[in-house]
This record gives structure tokens, C-alpha cells and sequence, in this order.
């Protein structure tokens, strides 16, 4: 069933200190995505993509506004609040895979479930099944060094799939990765956007927008529309 | 998070950074091993002094004296002149103080003693001694706690029984230089003179010879016992008072020495307080372990505090290697939280990192310790053994001597000092903004 406003976001702002000077990541963004979409974000460098990618997923407090995930009011919640919430409704893929090197690709993916209490044996089960969805369970013994990036960020997607969340939040996935793999990674995503998970990607490439149901655009850590987008970029783009 | 998968995950941690944990943990190693090396000493040294005491054989037994008063005899110097106090200073133990503290709640008994105050010489064949005779009103050694190596304990007319050092006093006048050196006389059953001498006035001397059945030898007791020669109260008293050319009269003069036995060990020090209570002078075994105790304790204060020190500049080494793990691994702290780590997960992480590695040294330290402590006493006993078979007594049976909780103790010491010396950095580490760690170059 499909849930409108499954993320509500009004008003947001979040200003950062740069030393003395304050910085405002977020003006003022409001916006709703509902539950089952693909959702890109696009924006060029500094203009706050990464941090509504963030205050979204709870890893960071917004100075004013609100967030509402799953009829969750997630800016009010404390820090062990926030952990459940990461835990149980929210997977992360980043732009650097973030894996622990030393862990083989089965450890890194079952690593969010040692948090959340699950016994060994059932750890080792949804992994292996995650990773047969990736198309890596031949690698599930090789640690980080040994694959390669699209490898890599194919784990770190099994690894956000490995609590069954509702969504999955995706900071430039393929930023790292030559465009083939990046295409894969994107392929697979899409994926899980068809198995029925709600998507965010934040992203400045464009050829991401073919795989997404609804695109939104920021500059300036304000939401703008797609022609406003594209004046501002190619006018970025001069020389 | 399960406590099993978060031993496990602290394992796998530290196992990653082997050389840097170990290389940690050898500063916890050493000052562990200082704890148990320098307490094992002390404790040690104490066992060795209680051990080799002096008459602490019974632990019932009460010594008093006659007591001293300070205030009076300053009053009473005041008014004499040359100082010193009288005899009105001077609590003596007559009859009837002696009754006093007999009545005393938790006193079995009551032994008078006197000491031969006379010039003695022991003769036995060509052979010459001196020793110190004591008077005592029991017809049995035996209820003085003693016991015999040879013959009996029991005291009758014309008999002594003695000490076990005593054949050692005996030498012979007319040795030589060169002579080989005298083996003790086996005195048991054998008849000694006791020749008491005394001087007129007119420094004319006068000799009084008895002769006296060695009735008993006792065993030793490595107490003032076995210098000691045992008689019957009366005739020590009937010599004291030929001594003197005067009747002793008890109930002015009292006793030199009372022995107050106590019905139990653990009304001893209650007992004596008492006696002290009445103006006696009241010594027990308890108030000289005491005594000792305290010493050694502070002794094993300082000792451990020294190896404390060194376990101290451990604990920078371990919060040092802490705080670099949580700057190198700041990202995936950062991780952890984004998938669900709680900030007591990853504080209980990184205690748990800092408590392992005071763990790993701590039981490193007290193998070493305790391998140290047993070389230390191989090396002591063997030297003090060569020493004392040199210069004579008894070596001591041990250097260091490591009690059953020392170990226990140190590993817990070592493993809270890391766990302590952890808790900055990890609070540190549970504190971080998830997306600041998780944005940290």
C-alpha cells in the first residue's frame, strides 16, 4: 500500500559553524516523498544534498523544521531513539562503501545486525542470501582489498539491505565507481526500487534520473525547480 | 547488542592491531609485575618476622610487670632528691593484685615467676655456664604451654628443667685457642652445680653450692623459653633471699612476673587491656603482631604503590593507543552508529578494547611476577642459607611469598586501570556526531 508523505520534510534548516562563520546547508526545504518511489536528489557540490541525505536518515539534527519518516518524528527523537530508528527503518550506501577492511564481505554485511541482537547463525544466513542478491556469493570470504569497487559498493548495498529496512538512503553511489559499474550499481537499486523499497540517491549525475520516479533539485540548500536547476548549472559551467 | 558478540567484536578488534596492543600491554606487563614482585616481598618479609619471633608460642598468655606510674614518680621526683621515683610509684604485683587479676572476666590462670637475682655459675664436670634461672609456682612446665624434647616438664625439689639453647652456654676455662670448638653436654638426667655467689660489704666473697638433677630439656621454642632455666618458686625464692641476707616479703615487693593465661585467644587483648586498666604493665603476642602487622602493611603499601606508579605510566600508554584507535577509526565509528550502534555500543566497545589490553598485560604481569618472585627467593634463600651457615641462626624460609589473591587482585587491578585509562577517549568515540565521524579524513 502505498503511503503518501511516507518523508515529510517542512521547513528545514540546518546551519553549520565554519570556525566563526555560520554556514546555512539547509534553507527552508520542504518536501514530500512517498513510500515506494525512487527518489533523486540532485545539486551541484555545497548545495546541501548530502545533508538532507543525512538529517533524514538521523545521523545529524536539523536546526529548525521537521522530519517525518514512516509517521515518525525523527528531529525530536535522542540519540538511542535515532540508533532504532537507523537500525530497523533505514539503510545506508556511501559514495567510499565505508566497509571494514578487515572483515571479510559476509562480516561486513552482517555487521549493522550485531548491533540489533541477532544470533550468529541467523547473521550468517541473511548475509549469504544478500549476497547471492548482489551476485556476490562467491566473494563472501574476501575482504574489501581483495574486490573491486563495484564488488565493494554491491556489499555495502547488501550491507543496508541486511535489517529489511523501508528505506534505503544512498549518498552518491556510483561517485566513486567507472560508469559500467556505476550503471550496475544503479541497475540494482532499481531493483530493490521494484521489490517495493523507497529510494533516495543523492546524486550530481544526471544519467541517475532514468531510473527514478520523481527528481528533486536544490541549490543553495534551497529546493528549486528543474529550469531554475539548469540555468544555474550551465551558467556554473561557463567559463 | 548481546554481551557475547560484544566480547567477541573487542577480541577481533584487538586482535587486529596485535603489535600495537602488545607492544601497549608490555607497560601494563611491567607494572603488573612490579605489584606482584614487590607486594610478594613485603608479604614475605612479614612472614618471615612473625615466623622467627620470640616467645610467641601461646597465644593465651599475658606477660605483666609490675607498673610504672609516669605521673607519680614525676610527682614523687619532685620531692626526692636525685630524681627517679619511689617505691609508691611503682604498682608491685603482691598477693592481692594478683587476686585482682584473677578476677578479671576470661582469666584461666594465674603463674608467678621470679628470677634469680644472684650471681650464677653452672658447673658441670670441667665445664662452666651461666644462664638465667626463673622461679615458677607450677608443678608442671606444661601448663605454661612448654613441652619437653627429653625428660619431663614436671618441677620437683632439687631439679630443674631447661631450655634447649642452654648446653650451648657451657664452655670450658681452660680451653686454648686451638682447641676444636666444645660440643655441646648432653645434660639430661645429669646432676650440675648451681654455685650462687655473693660479696660482703668488706668484698669478701661468699659461694653457696647446690647441686641440682637436670629433670628435662625442653623443646625449642625459638622463645626466651629456651634461655631460660626452670625451677621450683621456693627455692628460688629461699636462694633470692640468701642472695640479699633478707625475707622477701611478698606483700610489699610482689612479684617480678606474672604469666595471665586467658581462656581464648580472642579475649587476650581485652584481658591485657585491663590489666593495664589496674596500673600493670600488660604485654601480649597479639599487641607485637600487631605491631608487626602494621609495619608490614605500610611496608606493602609502599611496595605496591612503587609498582602502582609504574602501572600508572602504563595507563597513558594504554590512553594513548585509545585515542589513536579512535582517530583512525573514526569513520567506522561513524558506521557503526549509521547502522545502528547505540552510544553505550560503542562506549562499551571501546572500554572494553582499553580493559583488554590492562587484561592482556595484567596476565602477563602476574606470570612474570609470580616467576619473579620464585627466582628472587631461589636467589635470597640460597644466599641468606650460605650466610647463616656462616655466621650461625636460623635463615629465613622464604623472600617473597605471593598470597592466593595477590594474582587475583593484580589482573583485576591491571584490567580496571585500562578500563579506566579507556574512558576518555571512549567516551569520546560514543559521543561523536554520526555524520561528523562519518565525514572525518
Amino acid at each position: 500500500m502505498k503511503n503518501n508523505g511516507f518523508v515529510r520534510v517542512a521547513d528545514l534548516h540546518k546551519d553549520f559553524l565554519m570556525g566563526e562563520t555560520r554556514v546555512q546547508a539547509l534553507s527552508g526545504v520542504s518536501l514530500e516523498i512517498e513510500q515506494g518511489s525512487f527518489t533523486v536528489v540532485m545539486g551541484p557540490s555545497g548545495s546541501g544534498k548530502s545533508t538532507l541525505l543525512y538529517l533524514i536518515g538521523g545521523l545529524d539534527w536539523p536546526t529548525s523544521g521537521s522530519i517525518h519518516v514512516d509517521g515518525e518524528e525523527i528531529e525530536k527523537m535522542d540519540e538511542n531513539s535515532l540508533a532504532g530508528y537507523r537500525s530497523s527503518k533505514v539503510g545506508f550506501v556511501f559514495q567510499s562503501f565505508n566497509l571494514v577492511s578487515s572483515m571479510p564481505a559476509e562480516e561486513n554485511v552482517s555487521f549493522p545486525l550485531r548491533f540489533a541482537g541477532i544470533a550468529p547463525a541467523e547473521r550468517k544466513t541473511r548475509s549469504q542470501n544478500l549476497l547471492e542478491q548482489v551476485g556476490l556469493s562467491d566473494r563472501a570470504t574476501h575482504k574489501p582489498t581483495e574486490l573491486s569497487g563495484g564488488q565493494q559498493q554491491r556489499v555495502a548495498i547488501a550491507r543496508a539491505l541486511i535489517n529489511n529496512p523501508l528505506l534505503i538512503l544512498a549518498d552518491e553511489p556510483t561517485g566513486n565507481l567507472d560508469s559500467n559499474s556505476g550503471l550496475a550499481i544503479m541497475q540494482l537499486l532499481s531493483d530493490l526500487h521494484k521489490s517495493g523499497k523507497t529510494i533516495i540517491v543523492v546524486t550530481h549525475d544526471s544519467r541517475i534520473k532514468q531510473f527514478s520516479t520523481n527528481t528533486i533539485f536544490l541549490l543553495d540548500g534551497k529546493t528549486v525547480s528543474e529550469q531554475t536547476y539548469r540555468q544555474a548549472t550551465e551558467l556554473m559551467s561557463q567559463p | 547488542m548481546r554481551f557475547f558478540d560484544l566480547v567477541s567484536l573487542i577480541f577481533y578488534n584487538l586482535s587486529r592491531r596485535k603489535g600495537r596492543v602488545l607492544l601497549t600491554a608490555v607497560g601494563v606487563v611491567i607494572g603488573t609485575a612490579a605489584v606482584v614482585v614487590l607486594v610478594s616481598l613485603a608479604v614475605g618479609l612479614r612472614e618471615n618476622a612473625t615466623r622467627q619471633l620470640w616467645g610467641i608460642n601461646d597465644l593465651t598468655s599475658i606477660e605483666v610487670y609490675p607498673g610504672y606510674s609516669m605521673e607519680k614518680m614525676a610527682s614523687s621526683s619532685s620531692v626526692m632528691v636525685g630524681g627517679g621515683g619511689g617505691p609508691d610509684s611503682i604498682k608491685y604485683l603482691t598477693p592481692t593484685a594478683i587476686k585482682e587479676i584473677a578476677a578479671i572476666p576470661g582469666v584461666k590462670r594465674v603463674i608467678t615467676q621470679d628470677y634469680l637475682n644472684a650471681n650464677l655459675d653452672l658447673v658441670y664436670g670441667k665445664l662452666h655456664a651461666y644462664g638465667g634461672v626463673i622461679g615458677v609456682d607450677v608443678t608442671d612446665l606444661a601448663d605454661m604451654g612448654l613441652t619437653a624434647a627429653e625428660g619431663t616438664t614436671e618441677l620437683a625439689r632439687g631439679t630443674a628443667v631447661i631450655g634447649s639453647w642452654i648446653t650451648r652456654n657451657f664452655y670450658d676455662p681452660k680451653a686454648r685457642p686451638d682447641d676444636p670448638p666444645l660440643e655441646p653436654p648432653q645434660l639430661m638426667g645429669q646432676s650440675v652445680k648451681f654455685v650462687l655467689i655473693k660479696w660482703t660489704q668488706d668484698g669478701v666473697e661468699i659461694k653457696k653450692t647446690m647441686t641440682v638433677k637436670i629433670a628435662g630439656v625442653l623443646a625449642e621454642t625459638r622463645g626466651s623459653a629456651d634461655g631460660n632455666i626452670y625451677m621450683r618458686l621456693d627455692e628460688v625464692t629461699a636462694w633470692n633471699e640468701w642472695s640479699r641476707g633478707a625475707r622477701i616479703n611478698r606483700n610489699k615487693e610482689g612479684y617480678a612476673m606474672l604469666i595471665v593465661k586467658a581462656e581464648d585467644p580472642d579475649v587476650v587483648i581485652e584481658v591485657a587491656d585491663k590489666i593495664n586498666e589496674l596500673g600493670f604493665m600488660a604485654n601480649t603476642p597479639q599487641s607485637y603482631l600487631q605491631g608487626i602487622n602494621s609495619f608490614f602493611l605500610v611496608l606493602q603499601i609502599i611496595f605496591g604503590g612503587v609498582g602502582a606508579i609504574a602501572l600508572l605510566v602504563a595507563a597513558i600508554g594504554i590512553a594513548n593507543t585509545m585515542a589513536m584507535a579512535i582517530l583512525e577509526r573514526t569513520r567506522e565509528i561513524g558506521l557503526m552508529k549509521a547502522v545502528g550502534a547505540t552510544n553505550k555500543d560503542v562506549l562499551s566497545i571501546f572500554l572494553g578494547e582499553a580493559a583488554g589490553i590492562g587484561f592482556i598485560g595484567g596476565l602477563g604481569g602476574v606470570i612474570f611476577g609470580w616467576g619473579g618472585s620464585a627466582v628472587l627467593n631461589l636467589v635470597a634463600l640460597s644466599y641468606f642459607a650460605s650466610q647463616a651457615s656462616a655466621n650461625g641462626g636460623l635463615p629465613p624460609t622464604m623472600a617473597a611469598s605471593t598470597p592466593f589473591w595477590l594474582p587475583i587482585f593484580a589482573l583485576a587491578f591491571a584490567t580496571v586501570v585500562g578500563l579506566l585509562s579507556g574512558l576518555y577517549p571512549a567516551l569520546r568515540a560514543a559521543t561523536l556526531v554520526p555524520v561528523t565521524a562519518l565525514k572525518y579524513e
